[in-house]
């Protein structure tokens, strides 16, 4: 009787978490605390960090396998709901809710802005030049480099096609950089500029008209996925978000795309992708590489942006410059980036309100990001 | 005016050049044939008869509709003119069936000289004909989009015969009506509606590490893609603030005649920019006016310990069922 009881509990104990434990399950639920502490206490980006630092703790539960409740293991809850992910459905959904989000009147009154959001996009590419340096594949480069874009949606979106095996790595090193964007951005922008570039001020935008309004996304549909049809599931819908919410009939739709739909996609993908980070598969050398590689974009992409207006002033007419402090917003992490500019820009002049014109470049990223993923899935898939 | 039209014209252009580039016959390629086919590919109805491949070579579709395909490029020059007649041995893909090839993709073409069969099988038989080549002819009648000369042996051997690589051919070369040496040949495998290339093929991928090892010619043609897609939404934008301006000014004429000429003077954006600076201060006003306001309080303040500690779960309020929005 003493015997069957021991064995069962032994048993018993070979099923639980603690019996299947290992230290990188636990460096893992460590990873995944802070990353709950970095948004609550921190607050920064929480919407995103509370859900996959949650989700990581859930992946990195121990268990033994057979049991259908890993995220890899077929047929599981969670398997199931990662299915948006393999299959890349979410990352439409939400940029359907970041269209119906923004407004691209800064853009519209100031066009000039969106040539900024193109060339931060070159730290996507440097990353993919150094990545295939440092002996990645060139589906592998492609899908570290867009990280630079900082745009979580779309590297979910491109590493679930290019590199799956990596996605977990590269969606959270994608997050944390852009929840880390008040840290990185500031001292790139400091050194890359000079005190009386910082103070320059910029005309105010006009006023924009609604048909304007309603015809941008429209056009920019025609426009963009005519050049890179690859892009349209993220086009599309970013687009179509947009025209929700400026067409002013369809305000039931816009509040929906923009609140409950896009706050679901959130919460699904952020858990998804946090449990997708099992300590097997995340702790990799690999993955070192892929966060150093992250950082390495998005500081590229930030310095491109910066330096791409210093370069444009020197055609631009006094009076009409650009302050460089918002070359940084080139990256498409809205509008987290734009806020920077503008807590940088007062910093020299409290009272030269960046915010708006860095929006222009901010949502340029946005557009700019999702064509560079298409120019990279019509090469690389 | 003058600059609208301008920006007008670039666009219209732009996505002209690019639908022209985009679709084209000239893609088309008669990439495999077959003439002595004792027993292999087969027709819908069974039979063993001579057939051709036409292989799509581009990215995007193609329409072939209203295409010749002969055995005889005779009246080739005539048939192009003004009023000139099509010759009666040209077989024309009907005009009534939309024949549309995707992206990459093969279409077979029985040179059964049985035309009665259905769209795919020709007026000709290469087995009887004088020539030795298969011509494919624009729909216009004017140009041969591709021609295969094959050599008379073919007649009478049970191989396929075409391109060595799928449709790749010297344009230069075959613009002189000449071939490079080894383009066209006897294939090892006959592989109607596949690729010619039976050996393993690379894959993307290496292809991609093997051309472009570092990476750079494709993140310069990546880069050049995106500035080229927000160049042309600049383009568009640009457009917005003319006509937007164009129309601004109309209005200000029409409703003050007497000041268009100071109007004319003075830069719109700065009207504009006052406009919203002033309509931002009347909201700021507003919204410190209405915040500074509170609402009767009807809580007692007082500093004795609360008789009960509040609990959502008391509140009468969330136990009732609330009105339906709509």
């Amino acid at each position: 009787m003493l015997e069957f009881f021991k064995e069962g509990l032994l048993q018993f104990l070979s099923y639980s978490g603690f019996g299947n434990c290992t230290w990188g399950h636990i460096i893992m639920i460590c990873i995944g605390l802070i990353f709950i502490a970095l948004g609550i206490i921190k607050e920064f980006e929480p919407l995103l960090l509370v859900p996959i630092g949650f989700g990581i703790i859930i992946g990195n539960i121990p268990f033994t396998d057979g049991l259908q409740v890993g995220v890899y293991e077929s047929g599981s809850v969670l398997n199931y709901l990662y299915f948006g992910v393999v299959k890349g459905f979410y990352p439409p959904l939400i940029f359907l809710g970041i269209g119906a989000m923004t407004d691209f009147s800064a853009l519209i009154s100031n066009p000039k802005l969106i040539l900024i959001g193109a060339a931060a996009q070159f730290g996507i590419f440097a990353a993919y030049i150094t990545a295939l340096l440092l002996g990645f594949t060139p589906m592998e480069a492609g899908a570290i480099g867009i990280i630079g874009g900082a745009d979580g949606p779309t590297a979910i979106f491109i590493s679930s096609k290019l590199a799956p095996s990596m996605m977990g790595a590269i969606a959270v090193s994608a997050y944390s950089y852009m929840a880390l964007v008040p840290v990185i951005q500031p001292p790139i922008m400091r050194l890359l500029t000079t005190p009386q570039e910082r103070v320059i001020r910029m005309r105010p935008p006009r006023a924009v008209s609604h048909r304007e309004k309603v015809l941008f996304p429209m056009l920019c549909i025609l426009l963009t996925a005519f050049l890179v049809p690859t892009g349209l599931p993220l086009l599309g819908m970013l687009f179509f978000g947009n025209l929700l919410k400026e067409s002013g009939v369809t305000k039931r739709l816009a509040n929906t795309a923009s609140g409950p739909i896009v706050d679901i996609v959130t919460i699904l993908i952020g858990l998804t992708v946090g449990a997708s980070t099992q300590a097997t598969n995340f702790l990799r050398p690999a993955s070192v590489l892929i966060f150093v590689l992250g950082a390495f974009s998005f500081v590229i992409a930030t310095a491109s942006g910066v330096l791409f207006v210093k370069f444009f002033n020197l055609f631009l007419k006094e009076g009409n410059k650009i302050n460089p402090l918002i070359g940084n917003a080139g990256v498409s992490a809205v509008p987290d980036a734009a806020r920077v500019s503008l807590v940088e820009g007062q910093k020299y002049d409290r009272t030269n309100f960046l915010l708006m014109h860095a929006m222009g470049p901010n949502v340029a990223g946005v557009i700019g990001s999702a064509v560079a993923a298409g120019i990279l899935l019509s090469f690389l898939y | 005016m003058k600059l609208f039209s301008k920006y007008i014209l670039l666009v219209a252009a732009l996505f002209a050049v690019t639908a022209t580039f985009g679709q084209s016959v000239h893609d088309l390629r008669l990439n495999e044939m077959m003439i002595e086919n004792e027993e292999n590919y087969a027709d819908e109805y069974g039979r063993h008869v001579p057939w051709v491949e036409i292989f799509n070579t581009a990215y995007n579709t193609v329409n072939i509709t209203g295409c010749f395909l002969t055995d005889d490029t005779t009246g080739l020059a005539a048939a192009g003119k003004k009023g000139g007649k099509i010759p009666a041995h040209w077989y024309r893909i009907p005009t009534d069936q939309k024949m549309f090839m995707p992206q990459r993709s093969f279409l077979i073409f029985f040179l059964d000289d049985s035309p009665l069969y259905g769209p795919y099988h020709t007026n000709f038989n290469p087995a009887k004909s004088k020539t030795h080549y298969i011509a494919l002819i624009s729909s216009d009648a004017k140009e041969l989009l591709d021609m295969v000369e094959y050599p008379v042996e073919l007649r009478d051997t049970c191989r396929s015969y075409g391109y060595v690589q799928d449709g790749v051919r010297d344009p230069k070369a075959f613009k002189a009506g000449k071939r490079q040496a080894g383009e066209l040949a006897y294939l090892d495998d006959f592989t109607p509606a596949s690729s010619n290339e039976t050996a393993p093929k690379i894959s993307k991928q290496d292809k991609l590490k093997q051309d472009d090892p570092y990476g750079i010619g494709m993140a310069l043609i990546s880069m050049a893609v995106v500035f080229t897609a927000l160049i042309m939404i600049y383009i568009m934008l640009k457009i917005f603030n003319y006509v937007t301006r164009r129309a601004t000014q109309k209005s200000k004429a029409q409703a003050e005649p007497q000041k268009v000429a100071a109007v004319a003077n003075k830069d719109d954006d700065d009207v504009d920019a006052v406009n919203a600076e002033v309509v931002a201060a009347i909201g700021v006003a507003m919204h410190l006016h209405f915040g500074s306001m509170h609402d009767e309080e009807s809580e007692v303040i007082t500093i004795n310990m609360p008789s009960k500690h509040y609990s959502p779960w008391a509140q009468k309020e969330l136990t009732m069922k609330r009105n339906p929005r709509r």
